[in-house]
């Protein structure tokens, strides 16, 4: 009974600062400026430039995300095969990044990308052609895989990292080849990490508004850029909640894929 | 054959792990690398220098954005590891059913998007009255905190036997006694890891610290976004090279240290023998570690209360809250303004009139004195937000060129509410070397700036009425129209635009066009003093210049008005006469090159600079231009709707 009580301050807290925000939104994205019930701020996201939007952010952090995935995924295989004295070292390294601000390390990638920066300093000095590199969509997905590759890597490590070493063996011992041991041994097993990998690249990369102002030179508008602009350059609150509430279906969405891919929480980043 | 296939396999997974940590770490060489740099472009190599670590140790706004930054990463993991942990061990002895939903909720703050939360979290704050600032950060960092404190306590909960518990409760010892003794040296690691990665993720915010906020206080992401729109200060490369150093040494320490012993869980009576036997003595490490997290808790607990105790007392004392734009005064002026009055100032920046408006409207923090431009301070004259300038206290506006007191009345119709600090015109920069290479003459109209030979060297003003300005102008309109047919115009001509804009950006085109990324840029009057010299210091082999184009401009005027709300309005009269000073406005102006109105201050400068006329245009040859109106919310609603569509496009 005590023990359930300690649970009390974590519920209250989570009533008090997740619950009745997330209700206010609710509230605001229902009503007009007058408070009165209108279906308009979320239905608006049906208009063009918003459905636009939309699309493109889908578009750019399905990307993203797969690309992370791609990459994210040999990687941890790697690590795994480093061996487990490593785990603390492999953490480290991709947690590190992150202590240097998010805001720095993205601008750092404008000094690289920009048309008289660090690569195209590089191009010249080989002869080859300058590139447009800054303000397209890929500087966009670029910055995206940057930021959020460590989230997609750490889970799958974590999953793979906790398979027997005995399961493979016993798949290769009954005469599977390399590729038989990945497809069915090592992939289904490590399903919870890439679950839960891929949430957490595709949720943040879906709504950031700071990576396309910052790479994509406020051409490309996603969805994030437009919330944030209602609220704190149009100062329409109530559509900019609308717009929040249409976000928050594709949360539903992952956490109902992680209800029924991640039961245990195996598949956690750290 | 097979062993030569392995080592190149394992030739391929390091270089593939390599080329991936070169990708991870690219970027953060190259801040490395600025920090050393003596010009503040992010593109020109100046030279090396030290001078930008020691500007960083004396800039009072990155120690206090340090200092928040820290104390909230620092406060926020260790609340969030107290009400976690407790909740942890909760959930695992809940029934399956409401651990689920529990854990679900907890879910939420991890899923949801960045600016959900920090949106909702703001909206919560104000709808309870609680007025932003330090606690709302540090509450809003709890609520995404726990949720990773939680997660990794969880696994390592049920990783712990039962039966060790319940064997050190048999044998005589208290629940809580049994707790300490038994489970918890067994989460702890848990625990540190969840306060690591608490500490993390709050020290890396940037979104929701951004809506959560307010003003009046900064942390590092929220100070370098500011400074974002006007060029980043290398000191905060500088800071984040120091920052990332420390935490190299300090975990590659922690990394060396030889790792704990595991104790494997059984459920044989050896079990509860070690049970017992920690109970008993408890080991070295664990013991320093849990000393070292309670003194430095301490520690922090100690410093907030002095550092609020020190807030406290000092309020009785005579104080001023000014809101002023980022980087728009030289702060050695407020150091001799409290100096003279013994007045206290507080002083805090906004980067948008859009961002200020919603601030003095809710009263969130109440300023004493603000520094909007002409259309938003018509704005808050309509809502009342603004307090009359007693102008008998404010004798030194004799100093105000009574031109700009004029061109105030399109705002401030008798010249009640608003004192004018900064003005300028809005025009065109040019690169002349890459123009001559790209065949294209000088611009002289913004009609130029449709030039398809200009292809991707454009550089737009990315908000609403500047955008819309450009092509007003260029369509032979009023900037003020709220014609809708026109408005439509303007949009299909800004659209047609689209494709020859290199980016939308606000003050970046001020670092961009010294960087020579592009061949034009609309830019603020106000810029071109600091840009040139910067192109001269570099010696880069072109010159950039302004003109205002032929159609007209923007005019626009930077006033300090008073809030209604304001506690201290004598004071912030003192304030306004103090700038108005030519002495104070000269200063100020060397400091931040745009266009003084105070005659007084003009009449100190050099000869050149007073004839310098992209800098002072003679008011009578800007016929064309014009004083931005606020137009009503309906209006402001139709520009934003009309700058979407065009940003979409």
């Amino acid at each position: 009974m005590s023990k359930k009580l300690l649970s009390g301050p974590y519920i209250l807290w989570m009533i008090g600062f997740t619950l009745i925000p997330l209700g206010l939104i609710f509230y605001y994205g229902m009503t007009d400026k007058t408070g009165a019930f209108t279906l308009a701020n979320v239905l608006s996201i049906a208009t063009a430039e918003h459905a636009k939007a939309l699309w493109l952010s889908l578009g750019i952090s399905f990307l993203a995300t797969c690309l992370c995935l791609l990459l994210a995924y040999p990687l941890a295989m790697i690590l795994r095969a480093k061996g487990v004295g490593a785990s603390g070292f492999i953490v480290f390294i991709f947690i590190l990044p992150m202590w240097m601000n998010f805001l720095l390390r993205t601008l750092a990638w404008q000094t690289l990308l920009e048309r008289s920066g660090v690569i195209n300093g590089i191009l010249s000095a080989l002869h080859l052609p300058p590139q447009n590199l800054i303000n397209t969509p890929g500087a966009i997905i670029l910055g995206m895989v940057y930021n959020f590759l460590p989230f997609m890597v750490l889970p799958i490590y974590n999953v793979l990292a906790k398979i027997d070493d005995n399961t493979i063996n016993a798949a290769k011992d009954l005469g599977a080849n390399a590729f038989q041991t990945f497809w069915h041994i090592l992939l289904p097993l490590s399903v919870p990490g890439i679950v839960s990998g891929i949430n957490m690249v595709f949720v943040p990369a879906l709504t950031t508004f700071v990576i396309s102002n910052l790479l994509g030179g406020s051409k490309i508008l996603l969805i994030g850029n437009v919330i944030e602009q209602e609220f704190t350059k149009g100062s329409n609150w109530n559509l900019g909640s609308g717009l929040s509430l249409v976000l928050m279906v594709f949360i539903l969405i992952s956490m109902a894929l992680i209800t029924k891919y991640d039961k245990n929480g195996e598949g956690n980043a750290f | 054959m097979k062993k030569r296939s392995r080592s190149l396999k394992q030739f391929f997974a390091d270089f593939y792990l390599v080329a991936v940590l070169i990708f991870l770490y690219v970027p953060i060489l190259t801040m490395m690398v600025l920090s050393f740099n003596t010009s503040k472009s992010r593109t020109q190599w100046g030279g090396f220098t030290w001078g930008w670590y020691e500007q960083m140790l004396s800039d009072p706004n990155i120690l206090s954005a340090l200092y928040n930054t820290l104390l909230i990463a620092f406060l926020s993991a260790l609340i969030a590891c107290i009400i976690g942990t407790a909740a942890s061990i909760a959930i695992h002895s809940m029934k399956p059913v409401s651990a689920t939903v529990v854990l679900g909720i907890t879910n939420i703050p991890m899923l949801n998007a960045d600016i959900v939360t920090g949106i909702s979290l703001m909206l919560a704050f104000l709808a309870f009255g609680i007025s932003l600032g330090f606690k709302t950060i540090l509450i809003s960092h709890i609520t995404f905190n726990i949720p990773y404190v939680i997660l990794s306590v969880m696994p390592k909960l049920k990783q712990t036997n039962k039966s060790t518990y319940e064997a050190a409760l048999d044998l005589g010892a208290h629940p809580l006694y049994a707790f300490f003794k038994v489970v918890f040296p067994d989460i702890l690691p848990g625990v540190l890891s969840g306060f690591l990665l608490a500490f993390t993720m709050s020290l890396d915010d940037f979104i929701i610290t951004h809506f959560t906020r307010g003003a009046g206080i900064n942390t590092l992401s929220t100070l370098i976004y500011s400074q974002v729109r006007r060029g980043i200060q290398p000191s905060m490369y500088a800071l984040s090279t120091v920052i990332f150093l420390v935490v190299l040494i300090l975990l590659a320490i922690a990394n060396y240290k030889p790792a704990p012993q595991k104790v494997r869980p059984g459920i044989d009576p050896a079990a509860a023998r070690t049970a017992a036997a920690r109970a008993g003595k408890g080991r070295i490490p664990e013991k320093f570690q849990k000393g070292a997290m309670a003194v430095a808790a301490v520690l922090i607990v100690a410093a907030v209360s002095w550092v609020s105790v020190l807030k406290y007392m000092t309020t009785d004392s005579d104080e001023l809250y000014v809101y002023n734009w980022g980087e728009y005064i030289d702060e050695e002026v407020i150091e001799l303004f409290e100096e003279e009055t013994g007045i206290h100032v507080t002083y805090d920046m906004f980067e948008t009139n859009e961002e200020m408006y919603p601030i003095i409207e809710a009263g969130a923090v109440r300023y004493d004195v603000v520094c909007p431009s002409d259309y938003m301070i018509q704005k808050m004259v309509e809502n009342d937000l603004l307090a009359e300038i007693d102008l008998r206290n404010v004798p030194n506006i004799s100093q105000i060129d009574p031109a700009y007191l004029e061109m105030s009345k399109a705002f401030d119709p008798q010249n009640r509410y608003s004192v004018p600090y900064c003005w300028g015109t809005v025009g065109i920069l040019y690169n002349t070397e890459r123009l001559k290479a790209l065949g294209v003459d000088p611009p002289e109209s913004w009609g130029d700036l449709w030039d398809p030979a200009l292809s991707g060297e454009i550089l737009m003003q990315d908000s609403v009425r500047d955008a819309f300005m450009v092509a007003l102008k260029d369509l032979g309109y009023s900037m003020n129209t709220t014609d809708e047919g026109e408005l439509k115009e303007a949009r299909d001509r800004l659209i047609g635009q689209k494709p020859l804009v290199q980016a939308y950006v606000v003050d970046q085109v001020r670092d961009k066009m010294i960087g020579g990324e592009a061949a034009v840029g609309v830019i603020y009057s106000g810029e071109m003093l600091y840009i040139q010299e910067e192109v001269a210091a570099l010696d880069l082999g072109y010159s950039l210049e302004y003109v205002i184009p032929e159609e007209g401009t923007n005019l626009w005027l930077d006033s300090w008005v008073i809030p209604a709300n304001a506690a201290n309005k004598q004071n912030a009269e003192k304030w306004i006469d103090f700038l108005c000073r030519p002495e104070i406005a000269l200063r100020n102006f060397e400091y931040i090159t745009y266009p003084t109105p105070n005659k007084g201050a003009f009449q100190l400068l050099d000869q050149e600079l007073q004839e310098d006329k992209a800098l002072f245009p003679d008011l009578d040859s800007l016929e064309g231009s014009e004083v931005f109106q606020y137009l009503g919310d309906e209006a402001d609603g139709v520009y934003n709707a009309l700058w979407k569509e065009v940003k979409s496009w």
